[in-house]
C-alpha cells in the first residue's frame, strides 16, 4: 500500500508538471501568433482629446474613427462621415450606414456609433480646458443632432476648411458622461481595441481577433537585434541609415520604403538683428548642402524639400527650386549684407543623435560660406521650451503629419505667436497675412519660398523593417502605423 | 613590471598626443564618403559616423581627458585641503560644521551629483569641470581632515605651537608636508576617476559639445553603431581602458612607493615615516 502511495503520488506530481507545461506550451503558442511591434517611444494618452505625441496619435487612429481622414493628396475626404456645407457657417456630417460598434468590453451595448456620439466628443473637448485641441474648435458655435446619422455644425465665423479639422476619434457619449479614463482604457470603433496596457501596449483586431503588441525599446540597437532574433516582427522608422542598409542584408527580414511627407526645416529667429536681413537667411539657405546630407546619411526616399507643404500636396500646384549648395554665393550675400565674416550664429537641436549629426555636418558646410555656427544639443525639455519661447537664433525641427494648407497661418501668421501658435520665429508680414487670408497657397508657398521665415531642409523618407513572414505592411508617407489594421503573418 | 605597464602606457599616450599636434591632425574634417570606414591607409583608425579619422578625434580627445582630470584634480584637491586642514585643525564647531556639509556630498553618489549639477549648469567643457570640481573635493577633506587631526597633536607641531609659530606656519611647514605623500597618492586616483566621470558625463552628452572630441561621445556613438562598424567602439573602448588602467597602476605603484607604513627587505631600509620622524623629532630639537 506505502508503495502504491508513493507511485500514486510520483504520477500525481508527474502529471500536474505535464499539464503545467502543456498550459505553458499553450500560452506560448498563443503568443507566439502575436505580433510584436518595436516602437522607440510608447505612447503617452490614449484619449484623442488629450493626444499630441506621435506615437499616441498613431494608436488613437487605430483605436478610434474620425469623421473625415484625408487621401493621398492631403485633401480631406470623408471616413466616418460624409458632409456637405449648408451655408458659409454650417457644416451638415452624415454618418456612414454600416459603422462599427464599439469596443465595450462587455456585450451590454452593441449599437453603432451615433450622431450623440459625435456630439459628445466635440462638446467635451469645448468644454476641457487642458485639451491642446480645443482652441483648434473655438469658432463651432453649436453642434445639432437631427438623427441618429447626422448632425450639423454651426461655425461663428465662416470656415471653409472647417471639416478638416474632425479627426479627433469619436467617444461614446455615455462614458465621456461618466467621466471615463480614455487615456489608460481608450474604448473606440476603430478597427483595433485595447487589450491590456502593462509593459507593452496589447490591442486586438476587432475583424479576426489577431493580438498585435507594440513594445517600447527606445535603443535602436537593441531594436534591429531583436527583430534579427525574431522577438519583434516589425519596427518603423527611427533607425540610423546605416541601421537600414544592414538590415536590408539579412535573409530573414524585409525592408520596405516610401517617400516621407514630414517637413524638416531650420527656423529662424526673426527678431535677432542679424537674421531679420533676407540677404543673411538667403546665404544660410545656400550654405547647406542638401544633396550630400540626404544621399549620405539618410534614409532612402528622402526628398530635398522647398516648402512646408510636399510637391503632391493639392495646394502646390507650381514646384519650387530648391537651394542649391553654393556657399560662394552664400558669402557674397553675407558681405553684401555688410556682415563682418564669420558670422557666429548659434543653433539650437536636441539631443538625438541623428539631429546632432546633421548638426555637425550643415557646420562644416556653412564654414565653407563663412558662417561659424555653434551647436547647443538640449535636452528635449529644454530645447522646446527655448523654441516656444523664441530663445534661440536658429534651431531644427520636423512638422510631422501636416496636411492642410492652414499651416502656413498658424507657424508664420503674425497672430500665431505662442501661445496662440506655432509662429516661434515671431515672423510679421503683411503680405502673407494678406495672402492667407485670401488662401491663395501657392502665392503663399512661393513667397515664404523667397522670404525664407523657415529654411527648407527636406522630408525624410519612411521606411519599416519586418521579418520575412509578416505581410501586409508597409510605411505610409506620414509615418503613420495604419496598415496594423492588416498586417498578417504566414502560416508556416 | 606592472611599473613598465602603467609606464609604458602612459609615456604611449602622451606621445601619440605630441605626434597629434605634431602632425596637425584635424578631429573636425568631414567626408562623407568615408563613414564608419574600415581602417586603411587614409583612416588608421577608420572613421566615424561623420567620416572624420578615428585616430585624429581619438588624440583629441584624450587631450581633453588630461585636461579635465588634471584641472579638476588641482581644484579639487585645494579646496579639499583647505576645508580638511580647517577642520581638522581648529576641530570644535567648525570642524563638526564642515564635516557635516562634506558628509551630505557624501551621501549622494559623486557622479549622480556630478550629472545633476552638469544637467543644471548645461553642456559644455567648462560647466563640466565646474561639476566635477563641486562633487570632487569631498574624498580630500575628509582625508586631509583625519590626518590633521592626528598631526595636530604631534609633539613637533605643539612644540613650534609653544615657540609661536603662527597657524599658516605650522600647517604649511609642520603639518602639510606629511600630507603631501597621501594627497598624491588619492591624486593619483582621482586622476582616472576623473576621466571616467569625464567620459560617462559627455556619454550622456552632459560633457563637451559636438563637434569637440570626447572619448565618452565616441563611445556614445560608436555603440549606436556596434553592429554595422565594431571597430569604432572597440578603438574607443580599449583606448578609455588602457589608459584607466595605467593610471591606476601608477597610483598602485606610487601608493607602494610613498606608503609610510611600507617596510622593505625587513628592516634593512628604513621605512620613509621613521625618516620623516627621525627629521621631526631633529626639527623639534632644536
Amino acid at each position: 500500500m506505502k508503495v502504491f502511495n508513493v507511485f500514486f503520488a510520483i504520477g500525481l506530481a508527474w502529471l500536474l508538471l505535464a499539464t503545467s507545461s502543456c498550459r505553458r506550451d499553450g500560452v506560448s503558442a498563443q503568443l507566439s501568433r502575436e505580433i510584436v511591434f518595436a516602437i522607440g517611444q510608447a505612447p503617452l494618452n490614449l484619449d484623442p482629446r488629450y493626444a499630441t505625441d506621435a506615437a499616441s496619435e498613431r494608436v488613437n487612429r487605430l483605436i478610434y474613427q474620425s469623421l473625415v481622414d484625408f487621401d493621398s493628396q492631403s485633401k480631406p475626404t470623408p471616413s466616418l462621415a460624409g458632409w456637405r456645407a449648408i451655408s458659409p457657417t454650417a457644416f451638415r456630417f452624415t454618418l456612414n450606414k454600416n459603422r462599427a460598434p464599439f469596443h465595450y468590453p462587455t456585450k451590454l451595448r452593441q449599437a453603432p456609433l451615433t450622431a450623440n456620439d459625435v456630439k459628445a466628443t466635440y462638446d467635451s473637448i469645448a468644454l476641457l480646458q487642458d485639451s491642446p485641441h480645443a482652441a483648434e474648435f473655438d469658432n463651432v458655435k453649436n453642434i445639432i443632432v437631427t438623427d441618429d446619422s447626422t448632425v450639423v455644425f454651426q461655425l461663428k465665423q465662416p470656415d471653409s476648411h472647417f471639416p478638416a479639422k474632425l479627426i479627433i476619434g469619436i467617444l461614446p457619449a455615455e462614458l465621456i458622461a461618466l467621466h471615463h479614463d480614455f487615456s489608460h482604457a481608450p474604448v473606440g470603433s476603430g478597427p483595433l481595441k485595447l487589450l491590456s496596457w502593462r509593459n507593452q501596449l496589447s490591442l486586438q483586431r476587432v475583424s479576426d481577433g489577431q493580438t498585435i503588441s507594440l513594445l517600447e525599446v527606445k535603443d535602436p540597437t537593441v531594436r534591429v537585434l531583436k527583430l534579427l532574433h525574431g522577438e519583434v516582427d516589425l519596427l518603423q522608422a527611427e533607425l540610423p541609415p546605416e541601421l537600414v542598409k544592414y538590415l536590408q542584408t539579412k535573409p530573414e527580414v524585409t525592408v520596405k520604403t516610401n517617400r516621407g511627407a514630414n517637413f524638416s526645416y531650420l527656423g529662424l529667429n526673426m527678431q535677432d538683428p542679424t537674421l531679420k536681413n533676407l540677404k543673411v537667411r538667403q546665404a544660410i539657405a545656400y550654405a547647406i548642402d542638401r544633396d550630400a546630407i540626404i544621399q549620405k546619411v539618410m534614409v532612402f526616399n528622402t526628398r530635398a524639400a522647398s516648402a512646408i507643404l510636399p510637391p503632391e500636396h493639392y495646394t502646390n500646384q507650381h514646384s519650387l527650386p530648391i537651394y542649391a549648395y553654393q556657399p560662394a554665393l552664400a558669402k557674397q550675400l553675407l558681405l553684401e549684407a555688410g556682415i563682418k565674416l564669420p558670422l557666429k550664429l548659434v543653433y539650437k537641436t536636441s539631443t538625438d543623435a541623428q539631429r546632432v549629426r546633421f548638426a555637425t555636418i550643415m557646420q562644416a558646410q556653412m564654414q565653407a560660406a563663412g558662417i561659424q555656427l555653434e551647436i547647443r544639443s538640449l535636452d528635449w525639455g529644454t530645447f522646446f521650451a527655448d523654441v516656444k519661447q523664441g530663445n534661440f537664433q536658429l534651431y531644427g525641427l520636423t512638422w510631422v503629419g501636416i496636411k492642410t494648407p492652414e499651416i502656413y497661418g498658424k507657424a508664420l501668421g503674425s497672430q500665431s505667436v505662442p501661445p496662440h501658435g506655432f509662429n516661434r520665429g515671431r515672423y510679421a508680414d503683411a503680405q502673407l497675412d494678406q495672402l492667407l487670408a485670401e488662401e491663395d497657397w501657392p502665392s503663399a508657398t512661393a513667397h515664404i519660398h523667397q522670404q525664407l521665415p523657415y529654411i527648407p531642409l527636406w522630408y525624410e523618407g519612411q521606411f519599416a523593417a519586418m521579418r520575412q513572414e509578416i505581410n501586409n505592411y508597409s510605411p505610409k508617407a506620414d509615418g503613420n502605423w495604419d496598415d496594423l489594421a492588416t498586417i498578417s503573418r504566414y502560416a508556416h | 613590471m606592472i611599473k613598465k605597464l602603467a609606464f609604458t602606457i602612459l609615456g604611449f599616450w602622451l606621445i601619440a598626443v605630441l605626434a597629434g599636434r605634431l602632425f596637425q591632425l584635424n578631429p573636425n574634417q568631414i567626408d562623407l564618403n568615408a563613414i564608419l570606414s574600415l581602417p586603411d591607409n587614409a583612416y588608421l583608425l577608420g572613421a566615424d559616423d561623420l567620416g572624420r579619422s578615428i585616430l585624429a578625434r581619438l588624440l583629441r580627445g584624450v587631450e581633453v581627458s588630461f585636461l579635465v582630470a588634471i584641472v579638476v584634480t588641482i581644484v579639487t584637491m585645494l579646496l579639499g585641503v583647505v576645508i580638511g586642514l580647517i577642520a581638522g585643525f581648529y576641530g570644535g564647531k567648525v570642524d563638526q560644521a564642515l564635516m557635516q556639509v562634506t558628509d551630505i556630498f557624501l551621501a549622494f553618489p559623486g557622479i549622480l551629483l556630478a550629472i545633476a549639477f552638469a544637467a543644471v549648469l548645461g553642456p559644455g567643457l567648462a560647466n563640466l569641470m565646474i561639476a566635477l570640481c563641486i562633487t570632487g573635493w569631498v574624498s580630500y577633506a575628509r582625508l586631509t581632515r583625519g590626518q590633521t587631526l592626528s598631526l595636530r597633536n604631534r609633539q613637533h607641531v605643539q612644540a613650534a605651537e609653544s615657540l609661536g609659530a603662527s597657524v599658516p606656519r605650522l600647517i604649511i611647514k609642520h603639518i602639510l608636508p606629511l600630507l603631501a605623500s597621501i594627497l598624491v597618492v588619492e591624486a593619483t586616483y582621482s586622476l582616472a576617476s576623473v576621466m571616467i566621470a569625464e567620459a560617462s558625463l559627455s556619454f550622456l552628452g552632459l560633457g563637451i559639445q559636438a563637434p569637440s572630441a570626447s572619448w565618452g561621445a565616441m563611445l556614445r556613438d560608436g555603440v549606436r553603431y556596434m553592429l554595422v562598424a565594431p571597430h569604432y567602439v572597440l578603438v574607443v573602448g580599449l583606448s578609455l581602458m588602457s589608459l584607466i588602467l595605467a593610471i591606476t597602476l601608477g597610483g598602485d605603484y606610487l601608493r607602494d612607493k610613498l606608503d609610510v607604513r611600507t617596510e622593505k627587505n625587513d628592516g634593512q631600509k628604513h621605512s620613509k615615516y621613521s625618516v620623516i620622524k627621525q627629521k621631526v623629532k631633529g626639527k623639534a630639537c632644536h
